[in-house]
């Protein structure tokens, strides 16, 4: 754990091995929260991850960006098990949370770990309240008052308590798209997550709803590692410290957000950016 | 004639039909309803009277001497097996629909699927063979005597066993008819929530079972509901198969749940012979009369379901 693999280290454009080596030192100085190493995933016979090696710097934002269909929603679901419900996907390769393989974990436990919230919003069909109290019930956590005090804090949190605290027992189908996302960003904050994943969380969301999540993804990083897959290069350029460009199952370059803007290494990268195809 | 109003006609059909037929009952059941009052209801005794006697004029209306006409032990067995059929039913079907919905590979569900809604399509009178056949000597001499000695402390559950017809065998076969019923309707509706829905709950640490229970059941509750009480209007009206197991008991009220019945659809069906040979005409008014209990109870039952479901869709609209 700790060192960058190979795939990795960019080669080939002139300048580019400093930023490298200025990454690198920057990520081995925040320690590593997930390591990933030599990711393979198959839907049956269909590979569509090929060797993904990636380092998750703790407390930092990391962005997946892509063309659609490139992987990058089947690799975040790889980081907490959530492929498992589907039939017929397999995974090879390593991934460590916090150097323990997650395999080896309790799937439940992995997923109490590593939260997820989801591109469309989801909230059950249930009040704002049961929904954030959800994980805390179904994980037998905290009793009655804990567990009142845990919603209002995740709702804090979420920036969305100011909204509902007066009718925090009405249903979550009352909320407009933008508050339900922030309530699944709540309901997943609720069970205290080291790592939340963020599956285009904007992407059904407008301008305004939008930049409130983002605020609170920024404010969130600095107790929770954030892994966020977004179709919105602005966004990544906006929130992350660190971003990885996925192209056709493959992780074509992986470095600090505003090199991957500003100075790509590889010839994919910056036609993406650049908006030539995607 | 227009679309329109050709449908409207089609539409007036159905509601007029229901009119009909319940205006028939009661206008042919009314000099019943006259002569037997409020204690048709509460009366425990279904007396022909002498069916060769002089008839005898009673509140203006001509019955056989000594004829009485009360269903009480007919509402009680209708509403107990019916009741016993719902409890055995209901876990049975929500348990088959999560098998079904959650449990299996999509290529075997639609399999098995079918075999359940196959359950659906078995005359009822097959049932009631089969009851007739294996189920009543079973329950008779094996399971009943065995339910008395082991389980005679719980309230019902002690006491002579009979020889097997009776409310529970009843039930129990009424069970078998409406399970699918229940269980096809609520994995349709289980198959059919979001899959978003079932990932919100894994990705918080939910296993499979607990998903089912606190997410996928509750969010499907009305289906249950409504399913149910068409299961119960099913059981309420089944005659057949019924007939076939309760033991046809008359002016007998259940004393535990071993105890031979009659539900009121099955008795209009055994005493119609008999009530023909009443030269007044007051017996068959009266089978009428049960038939028009029947068919409120019935309406009281869609009713009291409609009402139910308004009442909760209501709750969910002023919140949503």
């Amino acid at each position: 754990m700790g060192n960058l693999t190979e795939s990795n280290v960019i080669t080939g454009v002139p300048g580019s091995e400093r930023f490298v080596q200025d990454f690198e030192k920057g990520v081995l100085q925040s320690t590593l929260k997930i390591s990933v190493s030599q990711l393979n995933f198959y839907y049956g016979p269909r590979q569509v991850l090929f060797d993904v090696s990636l380092n998750i710097a703790d407390r930092k934002i990391t962005a997946l960006i892509g063309p659609s269909g490139c992987g990058k929603s089947t690799f975040l679901r790889t980081l907490n098990r959530l492929h498992e419900t589907i039939h017929g996907t397999r995974m090879e390769g390593e991934v460590l949370l916090d150097g323990q393989n997650i395999l080896e974990l309790d799937v439940v436990r992995v997923r109490r770990r590593v939260g997820m919230v989801f591109q469309k919003s989801n909230p059950f069909p249930k009040s704002i309240f049961e929904n954030v109290a959800y994980g805390l019930k179904i994980n037998k956590m905290g009793g009655r008052g804990l567990i009142q005090e845990i919603v209002e804090k995740s709702l804090h949190r979420a920036a969305l308590w100011e909204e509902v605290k007066d009718h925090i027992h009405k249903s979550a189908y009352s909320l407009s798209g933008g508050q339900q996302q922030r309530l699944c960003i709540a309901r997943a904050l609720a069970v205290d997550p080291e790592v939340l994943l963020l599956d285009e969380p904007c992407s059904a969301l407008d301008p305004i709803a939008t930049a409130k999540i983002e605020d609170l993804l920024m404010d969130l990083a600095s107790t929770c590692t954030i892994v966020i897959v977004t179709h919105n290069m602005q966004q990544a350029a906006r929130v992350a410290d660190h971003t990885g460009f996925f192209l056709l199952g493959k992780l074509i370059e992986f470095n600090k957000t505003d090199i991957i803007f500003k100075n790509p290494a590889r010839k994919e990268t910056e036609d993406y950016i650049t908006g030539r195809f995607g | 004639m227009n679309f329109r109003r050709f449908t409207a006609l089609l539409a007036c059909l159905g509601v007029g039909i229901i009119v009909v037929i319940v205006a028939f009952l009661a206008v042919y059941s009314w000099p019943a309803v006259r002569l037997n009052g409020w204690g048709f209801l509460f009366d425990n005794s279904w007396d022909l009277g002498q069916l060769y006697g002089n008839p005898i004029t009673v509140h203006g209306q001509q019955i056989l001497p000594g004829a009485h006409y009360g269903i009480l032990f007919l509402i009680v067995g209708t509403l107990l097996s019916t009741l016993i059929a719902l409890a055995i039913a209901v876990p049975v079907g929500v348990g088959a629909a999560l098998f079904l919905a959650e449990g299996m590979p999509p290529f075997l569900r639609s399999w098995l699927s079918f075999f359940v809604e196959l359950l659906a399509a078995v005359p009822s009178v097959v049932f009631g063979l089969w009851g007739y056949v294996v189920v009543i000597p079973f329950l008779g001499q094996r399971l009943f005597p065995f339910m008395a000695k082991w389980f005679g402390f719980i309230p019902f559950f002690g006491g002579s066993t009979g020889s097997g017809y009776g409310l529970l065998t009843a039930g129990f076969v009424l069970a078998l008819m409406i399970v699918p019923l229940i269980a096809a309707t609520l994995r349709d509706a289980l198959v059919s929530q979001p899959a978003a829905l079932r990932e919100a709950a894994v990705a918080l640490g939910a296993s499979r079972f607990e998903t089912m229970r606190t997410v996928l059941l509750p969010a499907t509750r009305r289906v249950l509901i409504g399913s149910s009480i068409l299961a119960t209007g099913r059981a309420l009206g089944e005659t057949m198969a019924v007939l076939m197991v309760s033991g046809n008991a008359l002016n007998y009220l259940p004393h535990n749940i071993y105890t031979p019945i009659s539900t009121m659809a099955s008795f209009i069906v055994s005493q119609l012979d008999s009530a023909l040979q009443d030269p007044t005409g007051m017996a068959v008014r009266s089978l009428a009369e049960v038939a028009l209990v029947l068919c409120m109870i019935s309406i009281a039952v869609n009713g009291l379901a409609r009402l139910l479901l308004y009442y909760e869709g209501r709750q969910r609209a002023s919140v949503a």
